[in-house]
C-alpha cells in the first residue's frame, strides 16, 4: 500500500528499474512477454493464447509512427503498474496483466509481430506530456476521451466503455442511487473521472480522495465517507474479495476509454482503429474481456463500443 | 490562461488550505521543537534518551509514510480524527524532530558562562533554560528555523496523498477536468514560491531586528 504511494521520482526509478530486468529478460529470450514462441516452462498462460490467436498487419505505411516502432522493435506504452483487472504488474511473474496490458501486448503484435511491450509509467499529471514528446507510443492507462484532453492528444477507440458505480458498507441502507449522495462525505480514487461525476449527480456532497484503490477501500471500511465511487470492474472484484463491501445499484455513467496516441498522427489513428475493428470482429476482443474484466463480471463480454462514437475520437 | 482563470475559486480555497496546513503544523512543530530541544539538554539522562529517541524515530522514517499510518493505521486502533487534523498533528509532531534539532544547536552555540551564571545565581534549570539559555539560543538559529518553516510548507504537499484537498491536490483535479498540466501546476508553483518568499521575508526581517552578534 505504501509503495503505491512513493513519490513519483521515486515510482520511475523503480520503473526504470523494472524496464532494466525486462530488457534483461529479452536478452536472455526467457521473458513469457518477450517470445511466445518459446515454449514456456510450466504451459501457457490464458494471456499467451490471446497473443498466439492475435493477428499482424500485412504492411505498414513507410515512414509512418508504426515503422518507426517496428524497426525499434518494441512499443512503449504509457501505462500503470497498479491497477487491477487493467494494468497490474504480478509481483510474482513481473508480468503487467489486465485488460490494458493484454490490449498493449497485442497492439505491439500487430505493428512489430512481437508482443514486445515496455510499459512506462505514466500519470494523469503526464499522459499529454509523454504523447507530445515522444517518449511512449500509445497510452492504455483508463483514459477516458473527452474533448478537452482531444485537443492535445489523438483517441483511437473507445476500446471499452466502462461505468462507475456506487459502492458502501454492507449496513448502508440510505444509498441507493447517485441523487442519494446529496450531502454525503463520498470517497474516490484522486485523479479519477468519478470526481467530476459526482459533482454532478450530487453537487454539494464532500469529495474526500486517495491516492490508490485499496486506500479507498480502507477508507470506506473506516467510516472516513459513506460511499465509494469507482469504476465498476475494479469495485466489482473488491466486492467479490470483501464482503462487508456492497455495491449499490448499476453504472450511473458511461466511460469510454481510449487509445491516446500523439496529436495530429492521423496515419497512426487510423491504422489503430483498423486493428480494433480487425480484433472485435474476431472475436478476440472478447476473449481479452473475458481474461480480465470478465474474471469478475458474470456472463458473457459486452458489445464493445463503436470506434469514434466517443465526442472527442471522431 | 482561461484553466487558471476559470478555476481561481478551486486554486483559493487549496492556497487557504495549504496556509492553515502549514501555520498551525509550523505552530505545533515550534512547540514540541522546544520540548525536545529541552528533554535533549536536560541533567537526566531518561529525558535525554527519550528527546534523542523522539528525533530519531521521527527523522528517520518519511514524513510520507507517518501519514499512512497516522490516517489508515490508527482507525484500526480505534483511534480516528479528520482527515486535516491528522495531517496537522503528524506534520507538527514531524517537523518538530527537525526544530528541536535546529534549536538545540542555539543552546549549544549559548556560551557556557552564560548557564553557569544563572546557576550561581541559585535558577534551577527549567529557569535558566526559559530565562538565561532559551531567549538567547532562538535568537541565533532564526535562519535554520526560516528554513524549517519553508520545508514544512512543502511538506504539506503530502497531505495531497491521504485525501487533504491543499493545493497540490486542487491542482491536480483541476487538471483532471481540463487536461493542461503545465499551465496548472506552474500556477500551483508560482504560488508555493510567493508563500515561501513570505517566509523567507519574515524570516530575514526577524533576524535583522532580533540576531545576537557574537
Amino acid at each position: 500500500m505504501i509503495m503505491t504511494l512513493v513519490p513519483t521520482g521515486v515510482r520511475r526509478a523503480a520503473v526504470a528499474a523494472v524496464a532494466a530486468l525486462a530488457l534483461t529478460g529479452l536478452a536472455a529470450c526467457s521473458s513469457d512477454d518477450a517470445d511466445p514462441a518459446v515454449p514456456g516452462a510450466g504451459g501457457t498462460a490464458p494471456a499467451d493464447d490471446l497473443v498466439a490467436a492475435a493477428p499482424v498487419a500485412a504492411s505498414l505505411i513507410p515512414g509512418s509512427t508504426m515503422e518507426k516502432i517496428k524497426q525499434r522493435g518494441q512499443l512503449i506504452v504509457g501505462g500503470s503498474l497498479d491497477a487491477p483487472l487493467l494494468s497490474q504488474q504480478n509481483p510474482a511473474t513481473k508480468k503487467v496483466e489486465g485488460l490494458d496490458a493484454d490490449f498493449g501486448r497485442l497492439l505491439a503484435k500487430y505493428i512489430i509481430g512481437k508482443p514486445n511491450v515496455k510499459i512506462v509509467n505514466s500519470a494523469s499529471e503526464t499522459r499529454e506530456a509523454l504523447l507530445a514528446n515522444g517518449t511512449v507510443d500509445v497510452v492504455f492507462q483508463t483514459y477516458s476521451i473527452t474533448p478537452e484532453r482531444a485537443k492535445q492528444v489523438a483517441f483511437a477507440g473507445p476500446y471499452y466503455s466502462s461505468g462507475l458505480v456506487i459502492a458502501t458498507k454492507k449496513d448502508e441502507t440510505g444509498i441507493k442511487a447517485p441523487a442519494d449522495l446529496k450531502g454525503k462525505t463520498v470517497i474516490a480514487g484522486a485523479n479519477t473521472p468519478a470526481i467530476p461525476a459526482i459533482k454532478q449527480a450530487a453537487p454539494d456532497a464532500k469529495i474526500v480522495t486517495f491516492g490508490t484503490d485499496p486506500e479507498c477501500v480502507q477508507a470506506l471500511k473506516q467510516g472516513r465517507g459513506q460511499a465509494y465511487v469507482q469504476d465498476e470492474a475494479l469495485l466489482l472484484a473488491t466486492a467479490k474479495q470483501d464482503p462487508t463491501v456492497q455495491i449499490q445499484g448499476k453504472p450511473f455513467t458511461s466511460d469510454p476509454y481510449g487509445i491516446g496516441l500523439k496529436h495530429g498522427d492521423a496515419q497512426m489513428k487510423a491504422f489503430v482503429n483498423d486493428w480494433l475493428k480487425q480484433i472485435q470482429a474476431s472475436g478476440l476482443w472478447a476473449k481479452v474481456w473475458k481474461n480480465s474484466i470478465g474474471t469478475v463480471v458474470q456472463g458473457e463480454a459486452p458489445q464493445p463500443p463503436a470506434i469514434g462514437s466517443a465526442p472527442g475520437s471522431e | 490562461m482561461n484553466v487558471i482563470t476559470d478555476h481561481l475559486a478551486e486554486f483559493g480555497d487549496g492556497l487557504l488550505l495549504t496556509v492553515g496546513l502549514t501555520l498551525l503544523s509550523l505552530a505545533g512543530a515550534l512547540a514540541a521543537g522546544v520540548v525536545v530541544a529541552a528533554l535533549r539538554v536536560s541533567p537526566v539522562r531518561v529525558l535525554r534518551a527519550a528527546g534523542m529517541a523522539y528525533v530519531e524515530v521521527l527523522q528517520n522514517v518519511p514524513l510520507l509514510v507517518w501519514l499512512v499510518l497516522a490516517v489508515f493505521g490508527l482507525p484500526e486502533v480505534g483511534v480516528i480524527a479528520g482527515l486535516f487534523t491528522t495531517a496537522v498533528v503528524v506534520i507538527a509532531l514531524y517537523q518538530g524532530a527537525y526544530a528541536a534539532e535546529a534549536i538545540r544547536s542555539g543552546i549549544n552555540a549559548v556560551p557556557a558562562g552564560q548557564g553557569e551564571a544563572a546557576r550561581a545565581l541559585g535558577l534551577t534549570f527549567t529557569q535558566s533554560l526559559r530565562l538565561v539559555i532559551l531567549p538567547q539560543a532562538l535568537r541565533t538559529v532564526i535562519q535554520p528555523l526560516g528554513n524549517i518553516a519553508i520545508m514544512t510548507l512543502m511538506n504539506t504537499a503530502l497531505a495531497a496523498a491521504v485525501g487533504v484537498v491543499e493545493l497540490t491536490a486542487a491542482a491536480n483535479r483541476v487538471n483532471l477536468a481540463e487536461a493542461q498540466p503545465i499551465w496548472i501546476f506552474v500556477t500551483a508553483g508560482l504560488a508555493y514560491m510567493a508563500l515561501s518568499a513570505v517566509f523567507g521575508l519574515v524570516t530575514g526581517t526577524l533576524e535583522r531586528r532580533l540576531a545576537i552578534l557574537r
